[in-house]
C-alpha cells in the first residue's frame, strides 16, 4: 500500500513499510476501540429528565466493572506494546546495528546547502586519485551493497532518501556510517530532513541508481556538476 | 451569508493579502522584491556579512552581477566541493527563475549605494601596491574594474573576501570551468601569488583605494 505512493528501492524498504503497517494497524485498532467506547459511554449515560447523578460506591460489583473496562484493555495494550517493541528492535537491529558485507563505499558530506558525494573511481578504492566527487548527484549501481560515511561541515543535516526508507542525521565532527543496497534502477530524490537554515528547502540532490553498464559509462565520463536550465 | 460570516471572511482575506508580498511585473521594483531573498545574507543594504561570509554587492556593475548569478546557476561557479560559500550561493541563485529576473535583481543591486568596508586583516600595503601592478592590467590602476576585460571593481570588496577569493582561484576552487574565460584567466594569474600573506598584502592595498 505504501509502495503505491512511494517506490521501495532498497533491500530494506519493505521491512520499514511492514513496521509502519504494524504500527498503523495496532494503534488504529486501539484508537477506534477507545473512541467507540468513549462515544458509546457519552450516549449511554446522557442526561435524561429525572435522572439521578451517578455516585461512586465501593462495592464488589464496581471492582468487577473496573476489571472489565480497565484491567483487561490495559493488559492487552501491554501485549501490543511488546509486539511493537520486538518488531521495531528487529528492524532497527537489521538495518542500523548490523553492517553486512558491502561492495563499495560512498562518502556523503552535507553543508549549507549542498550535498557532496565522493564515489570510488574505476579502481574501486576510496581516497585514491581516480575518486569522483560530484555535487548534488549520487551515482550508484543497482544490486551492490554500499557503505556510506556521512558527515556535515557546518550544522545538523539529515540525509533522506525516501525510496530507500533511509533517513540519517549528519552531525558536524562525526562520521556516521550505515549501509544501503539499491534494488531499483531509476532517478530518485535525496532531501535534507533537518532544518539547516534558510536554504534548507532548496537543498535537494538527485540519486541515480544505474545498471552496471550505465554506471561504468558514468565512471568513464562523470558529470561533475549539474547544468541548470531555466 | 450572515454579517458575522461576511466580516470573518473579509478579515481572513485581508490578513492573507497582508502576508503576501506582491511581485511587480517588471523593472527595478520587481528586483527590489526579489532581493528580499538575497538580503538574508547580503543584508538589506547589500554590504554583506562577515559572519556568514557574504560579500558586499551593493553598487557592483549590473553586467558583473548578472554574469555571476548566471555562473552560479549553471555551475560555472560554486559547484566545487571545497567552495563552502559558493555551494551556499548556488541554490540561492537558482531561486531566481528567469533570465529576466536575473537582470532586474542585478539592476536593483547595481543601483544600491556602495560603501567602503572596514579593514579586518593586517597586510603590508607597500608590498601589496607592488604586487597590484599585475592586477591593474584588468582591474585598473584605480581598482574600478573594466567591463571589456570582464574584470569587476574591487574597491568596495571586503579585505577578507578578496583573500578568500584569491585563495579559491589559486586552488582551482573558482575558475575551474574553462568555458568561463574570465574566471579561468584569474585562476591562472592567481597562481603567481606566493601565499596567503601576499594575498593579505594585496587586500590591504586595495583597501586604500577610494570608491
Amino acid at each position: 500500500m505504501i509502495e503505491a505512493f512511494i517506490l521501495q528501492a532498497s533491500s530494506y524498504a519493505s521491512q520499514i513499510d511492514a513496521l509502519i503497517w504494524m504500527i498503523i494497524v495496532i494503534t488504529g485498532v486501539w484508537f477506534f476501540a477507545a473512541e467507540g467506547v468513549f462515544f458509546w459511554l457519552i450516549w449511554r449515560f446522557r442526561a435524561r429528565p429525572g435522572g439521578a447523578p451517578a455516585r461512586y460506591v465501593d462495592d464488589p460489583e464496581e471492582h468487577a466493572l473496573k476489571y472489565k473496562w480497565i484491567e483487561i484493555p490495559h493488559r492487552l495494550i501491554l501485549v501490543c506494546d511488546v509486539a511493537l517493541i520486538i518488531g521495531a528492535i528487529t528492524v532497527w537491529s537489521d538495518i542500523k546495528l548490523s553492517m553486512p558485507a558491502t561492495d563499495e563505499t560512498v562518502r556523503i558530506t552535507a553543508q549549507q546547502w549542498a550535498w557532496t558525494f565522493q564515489h570510488v573511481g574505476p579502481d574501486g578504492q576510496m581516497d585514491t586519485e581516480d575518486d569522483i566527487v560530484s555535487i548534488d548527484e549520487m551515482h550508484i549501481q543497482v544490486g551492490k551493497a554500499y557503505k556510506y560515511e556521512l558527515m556535515a561541515k557546518d550544522v545538523l543535516h539529515s540525509f533522506s532518501v525516501p525510496v530507500f526508507r533511509l533517513k540519517q542525521d549528519a552531525i558536524p565532527g562525526r562520521v556516521i556510517t550505515g549501509w544501503f543496497k539499491p534494488t531499483l534502477v531509476g532517478e530518485f530524490d535525496v532531501q535534507c530532513a533537518e532544518i539547516c537554515g534558510i536554504g534548507h528547502g532548496i537543498m535537494p540532490a538527485r540519486l541515480y541508481v544505474e545498471t552496471p553498464e550505465a554506471h561504468a559509462a558514468w565512471l568513464a565520463s562523470p558529470t561533475h556538476y549539474l547544468a541548470y536550465q531555466f | 451569508m450572515t454579517a458575522a460570516r461576511s466580516m470573518t471572511l473579509a478579515l481572513s482575506l485581508s490578513t492573507l493579502a497582508g502576508c503576501a508580498t506582491e511581485l511587480p511585473a517588471a523593472g527595478v521594483a520587481r528586483g527590489e522584491v526579489l532581493y528580499q531573498n538575497c538580503s538574508q545574507c547580503h543584508g538589506d543594504d547589500g554590504y554583506g556579512s562577515t559572519l556568514v561570509h557574504a560579500p558586499a554587492i551593493a553598487g557592483l556593475p549590473k553586467w558583473y552581477l548578472e554574469a555571476q548569478l548566471t555562473n552560479f546557476q549553471i555551475g560555472w561557479r560554486g559547484a566545487h566541493a571545497d567552495d563552502v560559500e559558493g555551494l551556499k550561493m548556488r541554490p540561492m541563485s537558482r531561486t531566481i527563475k528567469s533570465a529576466a529576473d536575473v537582470m532586474v535583481v542585478s539592476e536593483y543591486v547595481a543601483g544600491m549605494p556602495a560603501k567602503k568596508s572596514e579593514s579586518t586583516l593586517h597586510g603590508d600595503v607597500a608590498k601589496g601596491q607592488a604586487a597590484y601592478a599585475v592586477c591593474s592590467a584588468c582591474h585598473g590602476v584605480d581598482g574600478k574594474g573594466n567591463e571589456a576585460m570582464k574584470a569587476p571593481p574591487l574597491t568596495q570588496a571586503q579585505d577578507w573576501y578578496i583573500v578568500k577569493q584569491l585563495g579559491k582561484f589559486k586552488g582551482g576552487v573558482r575558475g575551474y570551468e574553462p568555458k568561463n574565460a574570465a574566471a579561468a584567466t584569474m585562476k591562472d594569474i592567481s597562481g603567481g601569488i606566493a601565499d596567503e600573506a601576499a594575498m593579505r598584502d594585496l587586500a590591504a592595498y586595495i583597501q586604500t583605494l577610494p570608491l
